[in-house]
Parts: structure tokens; sequence; C-alpha cells
């Protein structure tokens, strides 16, 4: 949770006071098919507030999902409950602020026809441009459309902003990703094979209407949904039947990814991941110079890496927040506070935030440059900047050292390394930040024990207060008894007590080594690497490499005298890959005058202010 | 639906109504709410009994649904059935909440005794 305290620089409250509600007596549902130019026919739930006179004209938040829009209830929770959209978060919120909510199905899921190859194909985008043509015909359409989402619907909504369309004013796009290779499938390389798989099946059986998929791995769900809501006017679902027939030839990114593993590989259709990205298409974002609201947290998957760097690479005027909450907010995600059990703020007031933000712009007048809001885990307080990294930002350099130190000050002796042998059982688990993906909660426990089977280097105690924001870049000098391999690093925070509190991690599969000089496909602060077939290259078992790489960024503060450790694996079981398929390397790291493995660390440096 | 859990119950004692006739082995129900289009497939009324009620086999039931007076109405051959499926609508609303509410606290081992449903 963020602390309820943290007042200053806080986004939410810097959003605007929540205004009395327009419409006090709820909403009402209505369901349509809208059909797009190629004939397919997407699914619309629309909610409108109750009591709207005849003649309003109101302006319309759009959300485009795949996971379904509404949902058809069991009986009798149908029976009760019907009235309800229970896919839409906080209908009533948006409603109640003067605004018509349509939440759609993408094409070839739920019950829109058609069928889809890719995730955020070409024709899913475009598909925006109809539905808002649809809208603005409506005879309570004011003339202007937004859009918002999370996840999905997030990257739904920041790449409807693509559309162009002079009605669409202004998207806010929360917990989506920015490069969806190295964001979500293929950190550092190294392939989420749990989420991927999950992700696929999961939405194999929502578009095929399978609620049995639900029993396994949303049980809860399961008890109360029968399967996606047909249109009101489907009585007899031949629609939905229809539709469900056409989604039979769906694709699922798991069917090509447990065989392609590289950036440029063409996993369907001939599409790599660059091709569904988001940083692939900011040259008609930024055309649009629509304002841009996005919304993560530091422990989502690679998501709050993905912030940003839209942050650094999008022109269009620009709010950034990241916080300390799960995936999508529904739980708090601060390590260092696990007992904390609710997000603030609660989701409504975090929707009535985002409604401030549309009215600014639809309404009043709009924003103006880019502004990051970040949290600083620890200290408890929110910082907000114009520019990343913040003003202050250095790197600091800290080498392995002998006796399983890190240290200031670079290695005087000649030799010196030191060998771990890879243990394929380690594992942070099913609530890491890569499964937060599917809604779970965020969970390292006290990782002292877990420690105990990795490679560690640990600090002296801190003098003094110390903040860390941005990411840290981690540079090895390594040999391997193996081609292939990878490296999972855990940086950490130990307190006075022993305590090791997880802060950030970064993975890296060591045949993406090469670093290369010339521009990367975007901003980045970190070693680019390609992760392209061209640029890979096995390991020489037995020869010293230098391996560099950036964890995921953090914002936090190493309190004086607790240390900073780096816990390095070769494996983390439950979630990735396992990196050679067969076989056990032994790693050493080089920890000498000549070779100095080291972890470059952004501290920030405030005025008069001295080293640690 | 979180915040539901707790008026559930309630919403649905309140909603149902539930008339149970031994002299002619018929239970009806009657939903109060008006329901737009059909209020039920008979599939589901098995289902219901299935994952709520703890129905473990399959029972012969004549099911009538009438959706112009929503009302549902199940017919028994055997007094035993008809007992057996009485005494599950004695109890059913407050188990499928409990039931959810288990599920919501991620306790599944009621779940697991849930027969396979064929959906």
């Amino acid at each position: 949770m963020t602390d309820p305290n943290a007042i200053e620089n806080n986004p939410f409250i810097e959003l605007g006071e929540i205004p009395e509600k327009k419409y006090k007596e709820g909403y009402i549902i209505d369901s349509t098919y809208i059909t797009v130019r190629d004939g397919v026919k997407i699914a619309a739930t629309i909610c409108f507030p109750k009591g709207l006179p005849p003649d309003a004209k109101i302006p319309t938040v759009l959300t485009q999902t795949r996971y379904w829009r509404a949902m058809e209830l069991r009986i009798p929770f149908r029976w009760i409950l019907d009235s309800m959209v229970p896919n839409a978060p906080n209908p009533e919120v948006v409603t109640s602020r003067g605004y018509a909510l349509i939440y759609t199905d993408v094409r070839g899921t739920g019950a829109s026809t058609g069928s889809r190859i890719t995730p955020f194909s070409e024709d899913e985008i475009k598909d925006g441009y109809d539905i808002v043509e649809w809208i603005i015909s409506q005879p309570w359409s004011d003339g202007n459309v937004v859009s918002k989402g999370i996840s999905y619907t997030g990257t739904t909504a920041e790449l409807f902003a693509r559309n162009l369309h002079p009605a669409i004013k202004a998207v806010i796009p929360g917990h989506g990703f920015w490069d969806p290779y190295t964001d979500v499938a293929f950190p550092g390389g190294c392939f989420d094979h749990a989420f991927i798989q999950l992700w696929s099946f999961l939405g194999k059986n929502l578009d095929l209407n399978n609620p049995k998929v639900f029993r396994q791995i949303m049980p809860d769900a399961w008890l109360v949904v029968k399967g996606v809501k047909p249109v009101r006017t489907d009585k007899d679902l031949k629609m939905l039947n229809k539709a469900v027939k056409e989604h039979h030839s769906n694709q699922y990114v798991y069917e090509h990814t447990i065989e392609e593993n590289f950036r440029d590989d063409q996993i369907q259709n001939g599409s790599s991941f660059d091709d569904f990205s988001v940083f692939n298409r900011k040259f008609e974002i930024e055309k649009s110079n629509l304002p841009i609201l996005a919304w993560c947290s530091w422990l989502d998957s690679g998501y709050g890496d993905a912030i940003i760097h839209r942050f650094m690479n999008i022109s269009n005027p620009h709010i950034a927040i990241l916080g300390d909450w799960t995936h999508g907010a529904s739980l708090p995600a601060n390590q260092f506070f696990p007992d904390r059990i609710s997000v603030t703020p609660t989701p409504r007031d975090k929707v009535n935030a985002w409604i401030n933000f549309f009215d600014k712009c639809i309404y009043g007048e709009g924003i103006q440059g880019k502004m990051i809001y970040y949290y600083t885990l620890v200290e408890e307080k929110w910082k907000k900047s114009n520019i990343w990294p913040p003003r202050g930002h250095k790197y600091q350099k800290w080498y392995f050292s002998e006796n399983y130190s890190l240290k200031i000050e670079k290695p005087k002796n000649v030799s010196g390394d030191d060998s771990y042998r890879v243990n394929f059982r380690a594992t942070t688990g099913r609530n890491n930040r890569w499964w937060a993906l599917l809604g779970l909660p965020i969970t390292y426990e006290n990782r002292a024990k877990i420690d105990e089977k990795l490679m560690c280097y640990t600090s002296d105690p801190f003098h003094q207060d110390t903040e860390i924001t941005g990411q840290i870049v981690m540079c090895l000098y390594l040999t391997s008894t193996h081609e292939d391999g990878a490296i999972f690093a855990y940086f950490e925070d130990v307190d006075e007590e022993g305590n090791v509190t997880y802060i950030t991690d970064g993975e890296f599969r060591l045949i993406h080594r090469k670093i290369l000089s010339e521009d990367p496909i975007y901003k980045i602060l970190i070693p680019y690497h390609s992760y392209k077939k061209e640029d890979s290259a096995p390991l020489t078992p037995g020869e010293i490499t230098e391996i560099k790489f950036g964890l995921h960024a953090t914002s936090v503060l190493i309190k004086k005298g607790h240390r900073i450790k780096i816990a390095i694996a070769g494996a983390d079981k439950d979630t990735f890959l396992r990196y050679p398929p067969e076989g056990r390397p032994t790693i050493t790291i080089s920890r000498n005058n000549i070779h100095s493995s080291y972890l470059d660390i952004p501290i920030i440096k405030k005025q008069n202010e001295g080293e640690n | 639906m979180e915040e539901l859990l707790p008026s559930l119950k309630g919403m649905l004692k309140e909603a149902i109504d539930i008339d149970p006739d031994a002299s002619i082995m018929t239970i009806k129900l009657t939903i109060k709410q008006e329901i737009e289009g059909i209020i039920a497939e008979p599939e589901e009324i098995v289902i219901m009994l299935k994952m709520y009620g703890g129905l473990k086999e399959d029972m012969p039931m004549e099911i009538n649904i009438d959706n112009e007076t929503q009302t549902i109405t199940l017919r028994f051959e055997k007094e035993e059935h008809f007992n057996k499926v009485e005494k599950i609508f004695e109890s059913i609303w407050e188990n499928a909440v409990d039931l959810l509410y288990q599920a919501m606290e991620s306790d599944f081992s009621r779940i697991k005794t849930i027969p396979d449903i064929d959906d």
C-alpha cells in the first residue's frame, strides 16, 4: 500500500478533488453489436447514467478487452446480479461522473465475431476507429471519446491513440507493456514460460467460451461464471455460436514461442513480438499528440520499466505514475510492509482520479509537458520529476570482493574468483513479479534462507540513508562450463537483524551478451542487447566473458545501518525456461583487479550530500 | 463481488421462493425479480444442484421452466429423490455463498468435492 500519509507529490491528490456526482441514481446497461469495416461484429456493453435527460449529450469512456467484456453468471447468481457488469471496473463511478462506458470484446474474442492471429493486431486497432465512428453517431454522444484500461485493456487504450481520430481526447494505459519481448515474454532473453503458457491457455478457453478452464485456475470465478455474456438481442445465441466457431482459427503466442526464442523470430503469421509492441507504433501515437496518463507499479513484471521507457521515448503530454501495488492495483506490493492489506487510493478513488484527468482533457486546459510520479519504498514518499532519470541521479560502482563482500573500492588482488554450481531447483515461487500478471499477490518472503543456496555478495552497513532510484547495471566477468546459461540476480536490503528483503531483480540469458554500439530501438539507460539470433553466440566454456545487463527499475531508500546484497542464481524454475536445457553448469565469477565484476547502482545525490 | 458477499444470502432468499409439495412430489421455484429472456435452461438446474447443493449422482426428475411466470417446477417419481432435493433446497443458497466465500479466501477444499460438471 502506498502510505496514506504520503501527501506531498501524491499524483492522485494532484489530479484534483473528486467533485460531486453528476448522476446519483446508478446506471442502466444495454448491449449491442457494432459492425466494423470488414463486417466483423464487435460485441459492446454500454452503461449510461440513470436519469440522463433525453436531450443530454455525454462523452464516452471506451475499454476494449480480450477477457470477456461481461460475463453470463450461473443461476442463481444471474437471477439477482444480472443487472451488473462484473467485468467492467467501477461502472457506477464512470457513469455518475457523466460519462457513458462502453466495454467491447476485441475481434476474435468473447461474443465478437472474427478471429485473431496476434494480439494487438492492426485490424484490432483499426476497429477502435470504427467504434468511435459508431459512438459519435449516437444521439447521446457529445463527440468526445477517451479510453482507459489495465493490462491488455491498458495496451488497447494506448494503441487506440494511433487511430488519429479527432473525437479521441485522451488515453490512460494502466499496467501495460512497452516492449512485449523484454517486459513480459523474454525478460533478459529468458522465456517466461509459466505466464505465456497460462495466458495462452486461458485466452484460448475464453475465446471458445469454455468456463471449465476456470475450475483449475480461477475456482472462485468458475463457481459463478457460466461464460461470456451474449449481446442482449442475441436471444437464440446464434451470433454467439457463430462467433465461437470463428474463434477456432485463432492463434496463441505460446504455440509459437516454445520454439522461437529471439526478438526477430517470426512467431505468428510472419509477425515478431516487435510488430505488436507499443514502441513500434510510437510515431503514430506521437502524431496524435494525445494526453497520456500511464500508471503501473515497480513490482509488476517488467511493466515498471515499460512506464519509464514510455516516459523517455514518447513526446506526448504525459503523466506517468509508478506505485507499490500489484498488477492492476488490487493489492499492495511493498515487501518492506508485508502486513499492509489495502491499496491507497482505493480502486474507486483511482477511477475518480482518472475521470478528473479525462475532464481536464475534454473540458479543461488539458495537460502540458511531462511529469513522472514515483513512490520510493522504505522512505514511503511520492517524488515527481519532469525528466528521467531524476535530477541527482549518479551511478556508483560496488565491486564484488573477497569473502563475498561488496565494496566501493576496486579489488587490488590480481586473482580471485568464486564458483557456483547452478541449482535448478532455485525458485522465487509463484507469487513473484511475473506470476503477478495473472492477478496474484506479489510476495518475496524474507530471503535469508533462500539466499543460502545462491551466490551472494553483501556490503558493509551504510553510514547514511541512501536513495537508489533507477536501473542497477550488473557487470560480471564469468566463465561457465557450458555454452548456454542464465543469470538471475536479486538485489536485496539486509537490516540490522539479518532480515533480507527483496528490492528488485534482473535476469539474463548469456548467449545474448553482445552489447551493440548502434542506437537502440528506443532510448534505454542500460546496455543494449538486441536479443536477435544474429547477435547471439554460445559461451566458450572456460573462457572469461563480460556479461553486462540491467536489473528492473526501482526506487528505494537504504537506511543507515542496513546493507545491500546481491544474490545470484542460475534458474528460477517456476517461472522461466531452463538454460541450458540439460546439464548443470558451474559459473565462476572473477573479482580481481583485472576482471572486476561490479554493480553500477543509481544513487540519487542530494545537494551537500557526501559519499556513503 | 466481495462487497456483495455478506448480503448475497439474503438477496437470494428474498428473490427466490421455494415451494415444495410432498403430496405431488414437486418443488416449485419462483423468481420474483423480473428477468429478461429465458430464466434458465433445464441443465442449469442440475448443475446448480451439483455445484451448490452437493448432489453427487444424476437423478431422474422432470424440469419444467415457464419463462412467462418465471417458475421452475421439478417433478420426481420417487419419494427418496424428492426428499433429497427438498433437503438440498433448505440450505442451497447458504451453501452457494459459503462455497464462494471460501474460494475467494483460497480455500478450495469444498470445490474439489464437486463432481464433474458438463458446462
